[in-house]
């Protein structure tokens, strides 16, 4: 088989079992347990919450993220294996969305992590979190789903801005640059 | 004995909330004679910015399930850098409370050992609580200026 | 060669026994815990901050995001310290309904709570089932509030509209299912003898500290203190309302197992509530007055509150839930500072009882105790 067609079986595949990170950051994590448990059901999509990042494939980012918890969020990011995919839940992840001038919520989760699909709705229903998973598995489908591909591609960006919110400073990038060099 | 006994100076609000107003130095005092007088259960600890004052208010708060009425103990101490004594062998929970406190508001606290960050991480600014801290201004200065991803 | 003897262990924040974001720093030797110190600060927002930019109307929506489980406590206490502020008495039919939706919202935390409890000791039915049930509670939040968790639907002057007109059924529907459920429950959880032998004598916070330490609701009850805010400064309906108290050592149905505020007894406690609740929202179905739901006041969104200092607390499931608000007669509070239950339960009272306990009661002796980090940092 060639490459080609290989990596499509391999998409085909891992859509039909894509493990979830457990990690609630966010107030939209309470929507979660419904959708974990028996009324909605979400292993019978082949998906399942996992305790540690190094088996899982997704991850949702549910909700606003404090600075704090942002650099937890990096670290449980890198730590998952290739392919892996992000989706972005609620406005929040989005531009902010009620916090939008608070001190310690970062706005917009794409400048950090890439995002793949994102959830509208200042917490979203169960449904519309299923709906996502839906849409993410037709993007895998299709190859449309690369965000990790992009951090790879885009590494010293993401890095620069993980860098100046870790120390709530836009001059750090300097340092950075300098970092590089070395 | 409730408060409005033990204390003549304290105030009746509301119904079930009486008000003391006092100096920095008594306030250790009035907290143990009121824990030792039915209000036992420590409510909570909070800090008020009253910038044009340029005084920061510290109200003790204190419950009484014995009269069902609650104490606030206030005091006021000036804006930049004066300290208060730690209140923390009165009440453990008070800890937090001041370590809260001395992160949001930078006041300091004497004789409390456990002042580290609680909440903020790394943060190099002003202690965001203060009103002269404007988060509108920082977030778009800020976070709207960090850039975005650019992809070719 | 030496022989390393503590170990640091780091539970949370990506954890599924640690409750929600929040992490614990153990330090262990062998099995058991010497010492714990609680981390958060993971989902602080600044409310407190956000809460001075904006008016007194647009605070409503931020409040309720204090508590994820328990949203409308917030806006009650909140409210409350508003009409309190300003003087207002709101209509009666208001006060049953707010009876009621605190009621519904109680019984839906507990069960996640329950559930939780269980979950942590190995039973993980009782999670699948919590979850559930507290789901049809949902869909009749939905039905009257519109939304399903976040639900403002309690404001300064009382409530936003009035209840559908087949609420009544809605709820008396719901309140049925779940009467039928608790028996299992009991059988699944509180006389399974795993849940008995793990849950008992372990995570003790002792009767003659609680009240210092600052222990409330459901947890200080089970110490032995007949102690509700519900009863000591009744708020919406409840004192028309004729309920009990559940504390130990009147655990009803269940068993006197241990002294003191253990994981069992405060399982009990709260299992207890739930039916004490369901009796509450019938009751307050029953005796509500017609009338109207909110005070009629003109511009909601130009309100001064006069100035001064107000502090309401309700009886949420977790503790007591205060509100510390501070006018100086402006469109916006001057300061809002909340009490949130999990502040001593969470950090003090946990980094206190941890040591001595094996690793494994660790986890659920924190879920019993209902540490939910959003109300310790907001
Ligand atoms: S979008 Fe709404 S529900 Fe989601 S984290 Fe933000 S405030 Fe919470």
């Amino acid at each position: 088989m060639n490459h080609e067609n290989w990596s499509k079986l391999a998409r085909i595949m891992s859509k039909r079992s894509l493990w979830m990170i457990h990690f609630c950051t966010g107030c939209g994590a309470m929507e979660m347990p419904p959708v974990m448990t028996s009324r909605y059901d979400m292993e019978r999509f082949g998906m399942h919450a996992m305790a540690t990042p190094r088996q899982a494939d997704v991850f949702l980012v549910t909700g606003y993220l404090a600075v704090k918890t942002l650099k937890r969020v990096v670290q449980v990011y890198e730590q998952m294996r290739d392919p892996k995919y992000v989706i972005g839940f609620g406005s929040c992840t989005i531009n902010g969305g009620m916090y939008w001038d608070s001190y310690n919520t970062i706005k917009d989760l794409s400048k950090y992590i890439p995002v793949d699909v994102y959830i509208a709705g200042c917490m979203p229903r169960p449904e519309a979190i299923m709906d996502s998973f839906l849409k993410l598995f037709d993007m895998i489908d299709k190859g449309e789903a690369i965000g990790w591909q992009k951090y790879h591609k885009y590494y010293d960006q993401y890095k620069r801005n993980q860098r100046m919110a870790f120390s709530y400073r836009l001059d750090e990038v300097k340092d950075i640059k300098e970092d590089d060099k070395e | 004995m409730m408060a409005k006994e033990l204390f003549p100076e304290a105030q009746e609000i509301r119904k079930g909330r009486i008000r003391i107003e006092t100096q920095k130095d008594k306030v250790g005092e009035i907290i143990k004679k009121l824990k030792d007088n039915g209000y036992e259960h420590f409510v909570m600890l909070s800090c008020v910015d009253w910038i044009k004052e340029g005084k920061f208010e510290l109200v003790y708060q204190m419950w009484s399930y014995q009269y069902k009425e609650h104490v606030m103990i206030s005091i006021k101490i000036n804006r930049d850098g004066e300290s208060m004594l730690s209140m923390r062998h009165l009440f453990p929970q008070i800890e937090t409370y001041e370590r809260e406190i001395h992160e949001m508001f930078g006041v300091n606290f004497i004789g409390n050992p456990n002042l580290k960050e609680f909440i903020l991480e790394g943060w190099p600014h002003m202690p965001p609580m203060r009103k002269d801290f404007d988060t509108e201004k920082f977030v778009k200065d800020f976070y709207y200026k960090i850039p975005e991803v650019k992809e070719e | 060669m030496t022989i390393q003897k503590e170990f640091e262990l780091f539970i949370g924040p990506n954890h599924p026994g640690a409750t929600g974001n929040m992490s614990y720093h153990i330090w262990v030797e062998g099995d058991k815990v010497k010492k714990a110190e609680t981390r958060v600060g993971y989902l602080h927002r600044g409310f407190e901050k956000l809460m001075e930019k904006r008016i007194w109307m647009q605070n409503v929506p931020l409040v309720c995001r204090i508590c994820v489980p328990e949203p409308d406590v917030n806006e009650a206490a909140y409210s409350m310290a508003v009409e309190d502020l300003m003087g207002w008495e709101i209509p009666e039919r208001a006060k049953y309904i707010r009876t009621i939706i605190l009621e519904m919202a109680r019984i839906g935390a507990h069960l996640l709570t329950v559930g939780g409890i269980a979950a942590s000791l190995g039973i993980y039915t009782a999670a699948q089932w919590g979850v559930g049930d507290r789901d049809y509670l949902l869909d009749v939040f939905e039905e009257i509030t519109g939304a399903r968790v976040y639900h403002i639907y309690i404001w300064p002057g009382g409530v936003r509209w009035d209840l559908p007109k087949n609420a009544k059924e809605l709820i008396t529907k719901v309140l049925d299912y779940l009467e039928s459920r608790l028996p299992l429950y009991d059988d699944l959880i509180m006389n399974n003898k795993v849940f008995v032998r793990r849950a008992a004598d372990v995570g003790v916070v002792p009767k003659d500290k609680a009240v210092e330490w600052g222990v409330t609701g459901p947890n200080l009850r089970a110490a032995g203190y007949e102690y509700d805010i519900r009863k000591l400064e009744p708020y919406a309906a409840y004192d028309k309302i004729d309920f009990e108290v559940p504390y130990y050592p009147k655990l009803g149905e269940y068993e006197v197992l241990s002294e003191g505020s253990d994981i069992y007894t405060r399982t009990a406690i709260r299992m207890l509530e739930i039916q004490q609740s369901i009796k509450i929202i019938r009751q307050a179905l029953k005796d509500m007055p017609e009338g109207d739901v909110i005070l009629k006041h003109p511009q909601w969104f130009a309100w001064k509150v006069p100035a001064g200092y107000a502090y309401t607390h309700v009886e949420s499931s977790k503790g007591e839930f205060g509100y510390f608000v501070v006018s100086d007669g402006g469109k916006k509070p001057v300061r809002v500072h909340v009490r949130g239950p999990s502040y001593t339960h969470g950090i003090n009272v946990l980094e206190t009882i941890a040591p001595g306990l094996n690793i494994a009661d660790f986890a659920p002796t924190a879920i019993s105790l209902d540490v939910c980090p959003p109300d310790i940092e907001r």
